[in-house]
């Protein structure tokens, strides 16, 4: 590298160009660059500002919007919660009003169908008796009867109607007839 | 909920990842064998060249004489002129940067949206950066009169930069030949490589921020009174003085020298670790060697110092400025 080196023309008088500045080219510079900050001064950086400011503008209006959305979304929860919570109240109180009413039901049926049932057992027990009634005297009827016939064929002779009642009673007083009453004839 | 408390399905038993899941690329692998390779080509090149042309050196005629010199390519060869007016690569760089920047900017005002694509996106980050710079060293006043300047130094700088590592058929010194025309040769050039750039925009910032410290301070007195850091007494003053009269003037050549050297040294290394210097040697496996270098260089060139020195640019400018009108 070095011989080789030391085989490179040394271009020191044409080389003064390089540290010598042009001053047409200076001109040409300065005339360009004028026109160049006039244009971009009066048609691009406005534009520019304009559509960052217009950016700046939408992006603090869309935070107001989120604020503002924000707020009313939070007022929506805020009235649902206190909505949830109300209508939870008015459940529970549904709930205890419908529980009670229910438990209210039920003692009114129960205590219908005491009623009901003693009703019944009342009526039931007045049949009962009735119909007990009416067998007892059914059987006195009949008892009254076979002992008039039997008295006939004893004294051979028809009995008149006052004999007749007298023996019957006389033959029923004999008889005890609360056994078939159940105690109470 | 449940949807949201249900269990991560469990992998699967070979590892492999469920469907569904983006595959991971087999980068590692590929990149180790894309640099393997690339390495062993590189050095089969050098080994053929050596190998075939030896380490002699086979310079060409042009190279032999001394017509070529790896300067002459940042010479402006006046094209064509109008009058007064002269017309070189320099000019046209620059108007091309200008159109560039004009054609961008306007395309991307016209099509903004709520919802930027990127070039929007990018865009809107450069307006943001600049206005940030504007408003972080001036009041709202200077901040408003300066954008403009600071904003434009900085995309008008960067595109001058970028378009400064596009080859194009610019070098009408060194010509080739091509089915018998004499075309120019294919060059990286920025307009900022030539003084002349870099300079007349320093003197303009120069300018502005010596008028704002002149209306600030209120005359010529003020103006040189607020060179002074406060603070300062004594016998030392006037060497304080002295020393930031020179500091204030040096900001014009820091300025200006920033901008000029970065970009010249670098088409420089670029062109010398191209191939240039295997010229210059006459070694075919010079250029075969550094050309990597050259590569690298040109990346780290066209990604990083391009938009640095813009934005370094701009962000003094801003500072300068905002110095200038701040009471010490």
């Amino acid at each position: 590298m070095a011989p080789a080196a030391a085989h490179i023309p040394v271009a020191a008088a044409s080389g003064s160009f390089l540290i010598l500045p042009n001053i047409g080219l200076m001109v040409w510079v300065l005339v360009i660059f004028g026109i160049v900050m006039y244009v971009l001064s009066r048609s691009v950086f406005p534009q520019i500002n304009a559509m960052l400011d217009r950016r700046a503008q939408m992006i603090s209006n869309e935070i107001d919007s989120a604020e503002s959305l924000r707020k009313e979304a939070q007022e929506v929860l805020d009235e649902y919660r206190q909505r949830l919570a109300e209508a939870r109240t008015q459940a529970d109180e549904i709930v205890t009003r419908a529980r009670q009413a229910g438990e209210a039901h039920q003692k009114e049926a129960v205590e219908s169908a005491r009623a009901e049932r003693e009703r019944l057992l009342q009526q039931t027990r007045r049949d009962v008796e009735a119909e007990t009634r009416r067998a007892i005297d059914e059987i006195r009827r009949e008892v009254a009867d076979l002992t008039v016939l039997a008295t006939e064929k004893v004294t051979r002779k028809t009995l008149t109607d006052a004999d007749q009642r007298r023996l019957v009673e006389e033959a029923l007083s004999d008889l005890d007839f609360s056994v078939l009453g159940g105690g109470e004839g | 909920m449940s949807a949201l408390a249900a269990p991560a399905p469990a992998s699967t038993p070979g590892g492999s990842p469920p469907p569904g899941d983006v595959q991971p690329k087999p980068t590692a692998n590929s990149r180790r064998r894309i640099i393997l390779g690339l390495t062993g080509f590189w050095l089969v090149g050098l080994i053929f060249f050596i190998g075939v042309l030896g380490f002699g050196s086979h310079k060409a005629l042009d190279v032999r004489n001394g017509t070529f010199t790896p300067t002459n390519e940042f010479k402006l060869d006046t094209w064509f002129s109008v009058g007064p007016v002269n017309f070189n690569k320099g000019v046209l760089y620059v108007i091309l940067a200008a159109v560039i920047t004009l054609w961008l900017m306007i395309y991307a005002a016209r099509r903004l949206k709520q919802r930027p694509g990127r070039l929007q996106a990018a865009i809107e980050m450069f307006y943001g950066m600049t206005s940030g710079m504007a408003r972080e060293n001036l009041d709202t006043t200077l901040s408003r009169k300066y954008f403009p300047l600071i904003a434009t130094l900085f995309i008008f700088i960067l595109v001058s930069n970028l378009i400064g590592y596009i080859p194009l058929p610019v070098n009408t010194l060194d010509k080739f030949s091509l089915f018998g025309a004499r075309l120019p040769s294919f060059q990286i050039y920025a307009a900022d490589t030539n003084l002349a750039f870099p300079l007349i925009l320093s003197l303009l910032v120069f300018f502005l921020f010596s008028w704002e410290r002149l209306k600030a301070h209120h005359g010529p007195i003020g103006f040189l009174k607020s060179l002074l850091p406060s603070g300062i007494e004594g016998p030392i003053k006037p060497m304080i003085f002295v020393i930031e009269v020179l500091s204030y003037f040096l900001r014009l050549i820091s300025l200006t020298v920033r901008l000029w050297a970065n970009l010249l040294a670098g088409h420089m290394l670029i062109a010398f670790m191209g191939g240039e210097l295997g010229v210059l040697v006459g070694s075919a496996w010079v250029q075969w060697l550094l050309f990597p270098a050259g590569i690298i260089i040109y990346l780290f060139e066209a990604v990083l110092i391009a938009a640095l020195q813009a934005f370094i640019f701009a962000i003094l400018t801003a500072i300068y400025l905002g110095d200038a009108v701040a009471s010490h």
